[in-house]
């Protein structure tokens, strides 16, 4: 915990990444941006960039198709960084669960640190899932993190790790 | 004096000026917006972010836009001629189009090509009001300009008008920010860049807006007070331009500038060389 790491909480960037839910989780993140809820004044910006963001937001039962792309993403995030899962299917797969194309929720594939529970949760839910994030981000240190299963999953994405 | 602590301060100066600016975009979207600071929250919190790097050439590029940009500004307010401050903008954005076209990233060279655009837009338009300002007050240099005795501005409406509308594409605004265009190619140039070598990018931005507003400032001559009008003018025109209008086309950006604003500049220039 330097000097640096007091200001984090003042500036949480978020990035979302739907993966292949009903839209439900993603039209109430869209009104938290917007004027009523107004997201911005805790200093959180919607980045559409793996790259730049802090947080990831996952919202959908995660489909065979998009487990690589989430993993990718998770992987391009530079640490410190915090996984929320948002809404009843990333929590085990919903009304989803056990089909022949969806890998049962978020936390089979990457780490996850906060739950928000509901279907589709409140805005006031998705602000309050917000701020435990921001706790449990404040505590992380800057060192990389490595999946459960790291070299397998390096492998399958065929890319090189940056070590 | 007040140039060189203005020279100093720049990314300060500007990250307030960023700051504003988003409490003022939030406030004309009826939101209550970020606090004044929090450009600096983000400088601080990216600081502390694990620095990854694509290749080196990738990185130094971005820290090259950086200091580039701040060193076109302290020509430009350091008493220097205008013209060179022009340039040394100009090597500022090629080092971020090199950066960019050296990876991989399709957004990424895609926002490289767009940015070379921008440059093809605005670039010949600070030329010639440069050489409009010239012919006015009959010098390159800044301390010149700003005790010429009359009023840039009632001699340059074109000018002015024809700047104004370029702003928009020199910091990234909404009907021209096609290089950047946050929603479809996901912040162009920028894309590559992560933790303390993106905020080279972000701070090089604030820097820019002091530069471009300095132009501004430049139309009130020696009458500091228009000049700060014209500034605050300026400012909450472009961004109430940016929250009303939709992106463009990059060829209707080259077209309307090219078609549009710089006959516009041009007539203005040659009617003052007729008459003056």
């Amino acid at each position: 915990m330097g000097f640096f790491s007091k200001f984090r909480k003042k500036s949480p960037w978020i990035l979302h990444y739907n993966t292949g839910g009903c839209n439900g989780c993603d039209i109430e993140i869209l009104s938290a941006l917007a004027p009523r809820y107004d997201i911005e004044r805790f200093g959180m910006l919607n980045r559409g960039n793996p790259k730049q963001a802090d947080i990831l937001l996952v919202t959908g039962p995660v489909t065979k198709n998009c487990k690589d792309v989430l993993r990718r993403l998770y992987l391009e995030m530079a640490e410190p960084k915090v996984v929320v899962a948002m809404g009843a299917c990333a929590h085990g797969g919903g009304i989803f669960r056990n089909f022949y194309h969806v890998e049962n929720g978020v936390n089979n594939i990457i780490p996850v640190d906060v739950w928000i529970p509901g279907c589709a949760p409140r805005v006031e839910a998705l602000i309050d899932g917000m701020v435990e994030a921001i706790e449990i981000w404040q505590q992380k240190s800057k060192e990389k993190e490595y999946l459960r299963d790291h070299e397998k999953v390096i492998k399958t994405l065929g890319v090189e790790d940056d070590g | 004096m007040i140039n060189v602590i203005l020279t100093i301060l720049a990314p300060f100066f500007g990250g307030i000026v960023y700051g504003i600016e988003r409490v003022v975009k939030a406030r004309m979207q009826r939101r209550v917006g970020p606090p004044l600071m929090q450009p600096f929250y983000d400088f601080f919190k990216l600081m502390d972010k694990r620095p990854i790097m694509i290749h080196s050439l990738h990185a130094l590029m971005g820290i090259m836009y950086f200091i580039a940009e701040w060193f076109a500004l302290g020509v430009l307010l350091l008493g220097n001629d205008l013209l060179i401050a022009v340039f040394f903008h100009v090597i500022a954005v090629l080092s971020l189009v090199v950066g960019a076209s050296s990876v991989r990233s399709p957004y990424s060279v895609l926002g490289a090509l767009r940015e070379l655009m921008h440059m093809i837009s605005y670039e010949p338009l600070m030329v010639l009001m440069v050489v409009a300002l010239y012919l006015v007050v009959g010098s390159f240099d800044i301390k010149d300009i700003l005790s010429y005795d009359g009023y840039p501005i009632l001699k340059l409406p074109f000018v002015f008008i024809a700047f104004l509308l370029t702003i928009p594409m020199m910091l990234q605004k909404s009907p021209f920010d096609v290089a950047e265009a946050h929603q479809e190619i996901i912040g162009g140039p920028e894309i590559e860049y992560s933790g303390p070598f993106y905020e080279a990018l972000y701070t090089g931005k604030w820097i820019e807006y002091i530069y471009v507003f300095t132009f501004v400032f430049l139309f009130g001559g020696s009458h500091y007070w228009l000049g700060a009008l014209l500034v605050i003018f300026a400012f909450l025109f472009v961004n109430l331009l940016d929250n009303s209008t939709a992106r463009l086309d990059f060829r209707r950006m080259v077209k309307f500038a090219w078609g549009f604003l710089i006959p516009m500049a041009a007539f203005n220039v040659i009617l003052l060389a007729l008459f003056e």
